[in-house]
């Protein structure tokens, strides 16, 4: 048995022992801790033994003959960056998580495992099943336990999400056709080849890839389909927002650097298809920024600004080379952890003040420095401050859209998008320093009361931190397997 | 062994069932135990025999007994055992509304309600061998007659008196469509069996328009059988009215043995070089794309459960209509004859489930409305979970049987390029997803009136358990269904 | 082939000829001329044409009505094979002799059960 069937099917049993009465806490605790371990060591090891880059700790069984589905797990690079990412932030999510309902914990376990289980599979079967498993306990907790217009979020992410999976389903459908060797339909992502269309048939591929795009974007709130995300995360509890805007909605970045993109080379270089991505992406940076600017509460102002940072990321996809990738993977792990870092305190917050808008708010930093402190670094993080994790993610994008450049012949599309998108970072530093000041400096706001959180609720804040440092400083720590994978399954 | 023994079998021990109830001095329970153990038997002996059943030769004119065949009436035995089952669920209210001020004892009606049910599993057993005119609609008229009475048996009750009534006029509007239909096709190729007609509609000569008015009757008579839009006025009160067990019953029992039927005649109609063939399809795919979209998008407005089950079952009849519509495509691997068997043993465990659950809330005294349903999941965790994995089949998330069904449907319309009816099939499930959410929102949600615990006997725990597990088996491992189909095709 | 209906068309011929002679004849013979009252009236099998128009019957008479209609049509079924009889069992076998018995057990049954039903007491 593979180690990476284990840590998927042990967040699927601790979620059903807690459902039937296991101590709810103590058990999601340990199993996420316990995956922790794993992850990381199994990721240590590959960063040792596989230079190549290549899958390892693969397993394979069969469930249906044909169409050839297996329940395949293997982990290169890539998709143990994604496994850290979920299995870091699951921890903190159920550590920072206390006295709360049985259900609770049994979704925040079962989003985990479908987070993993997607980004584990070499199958796209199950990449794409494990992935709507997490719907339900996505959607119940939002609509039994969230905040404000909880109901409506919920209704919202639903649909969006299912319409954007069925829309997705139909271009995996495609992928499957026209990828399979010949004669034999196979949902292996290793039997699949390169869509290779001549003449006449290869608008097959451009068309498919676009749907895929549709699919995946909607997953990620690509702009214009981004309007769930907003609302679902401003109204979700606080492990669900973390798991969700932190992991999950990872995945659909992930599915197209998995899928789309090595299947169908060149398509991305389609010239419509890059000028629809590069408009999309910039309604992201550019109109859900100037949204994000507009807000008055802190869990709106999150909300958006995580629909805005995942513009930088399509562009990092849509540069199409390989550096471009490596820094969007790179982004896509600091993002989560930054990202997961602000929603805990937006909870901690909430919890304790009652009130999330800027002009209730004020001088926090007095009673609750070290509050003010992890704020001050996931804030940094998040703007794309040196030193943290964001920096090298976005500083490699931004340089993977230059190459090639030719002076002679002025900016292509793809690098004028890049400059607008560079106007982007001002935005968010706009908004999230301001955010940061009405929170806890100036006049402190009558009738508040914060103190910092006891010591044992600091440790998910300052696991998560250390780990925007760790990264920040040392890049090339996940860098180095990132690319290696990224090389190895056939991007350039 | 001849399977027709089987098919014999059950009918004997229906009969002897209906001639002990009027003399059984002791409980009538005993009768639901006996026709329990009888389906047991009939399902083993048609499991360890299937693969030595042979027809003989006076009867291969017919009636056969290929892969198909066997699948349906096993489909048919397991969806009676589990209709007897939840029928013990429901006793209570069904004697309430059975048993007049004056009547001998308390279980009145439970005898007859247990030996019906037997000949309608005969009737939807024969219909799955079937392959000529007269035995389809001798089989398909057994299953009917029993479902009037059946379906009105609560005859204190006006609902079910009413859906009685309904029932009766358009089931014998469609049967009249169907002999028609069969008259016109029988008068214009000479042939009664299935086989020769085919043989007729490839070598026929001349103007086809004839031809297509019989197969456009046929498909009519049928589609009121597996309740396809525009056939399908008669659902929603039918299914509200009818007892709970029946419901499920005429649902998945009744639906599966007319898409046997369906399959069969689809076949015939649509086989290479039939002149019309073309046209036959087309009628599917604009039956298909009505029901799909009519089916869902009525589903969202409802209150009351049972109604709404009654539309998402007719939303599931187009998904099925779109895969045999596909009935030329040979991307999948997979023949449209089998997707269709696989989505219905998907739809048999999920439909089933919701059923249970609403008899036994239903006979202590929680009313259907969905309303009523609320806080169940924090009362009762286990059945909460358990009808949770059934609506998320139902609205085919993926790792539940309900997935792999809708993949299967959307795979075939894609590869046989039916774009339009793709477009309809998603905007159906998402559509769906709504529905069935809301259902599950519902269960969770805290309760208004403090109401009482569900309880449920140990044999339908045992079907529960079953049922579930078949779901998630089905989801994640697929093949175990595809072996059973694949292995009947050879 | 026509000719092969011509006894239906005599037997029509006789049906309409007694209808309408036996009209005739009652107009020729009686007195036609006189009318009253109750010869006016609706004849209806001696009873008197009065009361609601729409009577309410005892339910008893519905199922033993049904049950006669069932029973009687069991008999349609026996002639088609009693007539094929003879020639079935020589060239093929007795299978025809014990369909027929099968049949009329299902019947036998369904008698038995409505007997011990009570759906042929006439007194509660």
């Amino acid at each position: 048995m593979s180690p990476l069937e284990i840590i998927i099917l042990l967040p699927i049993l601790a979620a059903l022992a807690v459902w039937l009465g296991a101590p709810s806490r103590g058990t999601s605790l340990a199993i996420s801790l316990v995956n922790l371990a794993i992850v990381a060591t199994l990721f240590v090891q590959y960063s040792g033994q596989h230079v190549d880059g290549k899958m390892a700790y693969q397993a394979a069984h069969t469930v249906l003959t044909t169409p050839h589905i297996q329940f395949a797990v293997g982990a290169d690079g890539l998709s143990l960056t994604m496994a850290l990412l979920t299995t870091i932030v699951t921890a903190a999510a159920v550590w920072c998580t206390v006295d709360k309902e049985r259900i609770y914990y049994t979704a925040s376990l079962l989003i985990s495992a479908g987070a993993l289980g997607a980004f584990l599979s070499t199958d796209i079967f199950f990449l794409y099943a494990f992935h709507e498993l997490a719907l339900i306990p996505t959607f119940l907790i939002i609509a039994l336990y969230g905040h404000g217009e909880k109901k409506e979020a919920a209704w919202k992410i639903t649909l969006y999400l299912g319409v954007g999976s069925l829309i997705l389903l139909a271009g995996l459908a495609g992928v499957v056709w026209l990828c399979s060797p010949k004669g034999a339909l196979t949902f292996d992502l290793a039997q699949l080849k390169p869509f290779v269309g001549k003449d006449n048939a290869a608008w097959w591929g451009t068309y498919c890839f676009f749907t895929l795009l549709l699919g995946f974007g909607t997953l990620v709130s690509l702009f214009p389909f981004h309007s769930w995300a907003a609302p679902a995360y401003a109204s979700a509890p606080t492990p669900i927002a973390m798991l969700h805007s932190g992991v999950l909605k990872k995945f659909g970045l992930y599915g197209l650097i998995r899928i789309a993109l090595p299947l169908f080379p060149g398509a991305i270089h389609t010239p419509w298809i890059q000028q629809a991505l590069l408009l999309m992406l910039l309604g992201n940076i550019l109109v859900v920024g100037l949204i994000t600017i507009h807000q008055r509460r802190l869990d709106d102002l999150l909300a958006n600004s995580s629909v805005m940072h995942m513009g930088y990321i399509f562009l990092g996809l849509a540069s199409g080379n390989a550096l471009g990738i490596n820094g969007a993977v790179l982004l896509m792990f600091a993002h989560g952890i930054s990202i997961s870092l602000l929603f805990l305190l937006n909870g901690k917050l909430r919890n304790q003040v009652g009130t999330l808008e800027f002009d209730k708010l004020g001088g926090l930093a007095t009673n609750a420095p070290f509050l003010s402190i992890i704020f001050g670094i996931a804030a940094f993080a998040s703007i794309g401050l040196p030193g943290l994790a964001n920096f090298a993610g976005e500083v490699l994008i931004f340089l993977s859209t230059f190459q090639g450049f030719d002076v002679t012949k002025g900016f292509t599309m793809l690098q004028i998008t890049t400059i607008l998108s560079l106007w982007g970072v001002v935005i968010s530093a706009v908004y999230m320093l301001r955010a940061y000041r009405k929170i806890f400096f100036g006049a402190p706001a009558s009738g508040l009361f914060v103190s910092d959180p006891t010591l044992s609720q600091r440790v998910p804040m300052f696991f998560l931190s250390a780990v925007l440092l760790i990264v920040g400083c040392q890049p090339s720590l996940l860098l180095n397997v990132i690319q290696s994978s990224i090389t190895a399954i056939g991007l350039k | 062994m001849n399977p027709l023994n089987i098919e014999l079998g059950l009918g004997v021990l229906g009969l002897l069932l209906l001639l002990a109830e009027p003399f059984l001095s002791s409980s009538r329970k005993v009768l639901a135990y006996v026709a329990i153990a009888g389906l047991l038997v009939a399902l083993l002996t048609l499991i360890t025999s299937g693969g030595s059943m042979s027809v003989p030769a006076t009867m291969q004119e017919f009636y056969i007994a290929d892969a198909l065949a066997l699948f349906y009436k096993g489909v048919a035995i397991i969806s009676t055992l589990a209709v007897i089952i939840i029928s013990l669920e429901y006793a209570p209210v069904l004697n309430k509304f059975v048993a007049g001020d004056n009547a001998r004892g308390k279980e009145a009606g439970l005898g007859e309600f247990v030996s019906l049910p037997l000949f309608v599993c005969v009737g939807m057993m024969v219909m799955a061998s079937a392959k000529d005119l007269i035995t389809i609609f001798v089989s398909l008229e057994l299953v009917t007659v029993s479902f009037y009475v059946l379906v009105s048996f609560m005859r204190r009750s006006a609902m079910s008196l009413e859906a009685g009534v309904k029932y009766l006029i358009l089931g014998a509007l469609s049967t009249g469509l169907l002999v028609y239909g069969m008259a016109w096709v029988y008068g214009l190729t000479g042939q009664m069996s299935l086989d020769g007609i085919q043989k007729a509609l490839v070598n026929w000569k001349g103007d086809n328009t004839p031809l297509l008015f019989g197969a456009a009757l046929v498909l009519a008579g049928l589609g009121f059988k597996v309740a396809a839009v525009p056939f399908q006025i008669w659902v929603p009160d039918v299914y509200q009215g009818a007892p709970t067990p029946i419901t499920a019953f005429l649902s998945v029992g009744s639906k599966a043995a007319g898409f046997a039927v369906l399959t069969r005649v689809v076949e015939t109609f649509t086989a290479k070089g039939s002149v019309i063939g073309d046209q036959v399809i087309q009628l599917l795919l604009i039956l298909a794309g009505a029901t799909i979209l009519v089916g869902n998008l009525s589903a969202i407005a409802q209150t009351n459960f049972k109604r709404l089950l009654g539309y998402s079952s007719i939303a599931h009849a187009g998904y099925l209509l779109l895969a045999l519509a596909c009935v030329h495509q040979h991307s999948l691997a997979i023949a449209p004859r089998n997707i269709v068997a696989f989505y219905l043993a998907t739809y048999l465990p999920m439909t089933f489930l919701c059923f249970l659950v609403l008899s036994a809330a239903k006979a202590q005294g929680v009313g259907e409305d969905l309303k009523s349903l609320k806080g169940l999941g924090h009362k009762s965790p286990l059945l909460g979970l358990a009808l949770t994995i059934a609506l998320a089949s139902l609205a085919g998330l993926p790792l539940t049987a309900g997935f792999m069904g809708k993949m299967f449907v959307i795979f075939a319309a894609t590869y046989e390029s039916n774009y339009l009816c793709l477009a309809l099939a998603i905007i159906g499930a998402a559509t769906g997803f709504y529905y069935y959410f809301k259902v599950i929102l519902t269960i969770y949600s805290t309760p208004e009136v403090e109401t009482e615990k569900i309880r449920l006997s140990v044999l339908s725990k045992v079907m529960l358990g079953v049922f579930v597990a078949a779901i998630i088996v089905i989801g994640v491992y697929p093949d175990a269904i595809q072996h059973v189909l694949v292995a009947a095709v050879k | 082939m026509i000719e092969s209906y011509l006894p239906i068309l005599i037997q029509a011929l006789i049906a309409s000829g007694f209808a309408g002679v036996t009209l005739l004849l009652s107009v020729m013979l009686g007195k036609s001329s006189k009318r009253n009252a109750m010869k006016d009236s609706a004849y209806e099998c001696g009873m008197l044409p009065l009361g609601e128009a729409q009577p309410r019957f005892s339910v008893k008479f519905y199922i033993v009505a049904m049950l006669f209609v069932l029973f009687d049509i069991e008999v349609v079924f026996m002639y088609p094979w009693a007539i094929i009889f003879k020639d079935y069992v020589n060239t093929i076998g007795h299978d025809i002799f014990w369909s027929m018995m099968g049949f009329v057990s299902i019947l036998l049954v369904a008698f038995i059960y409505a007997w011990k039903k009570g759906a042929l007491r006439w007194d509660n």
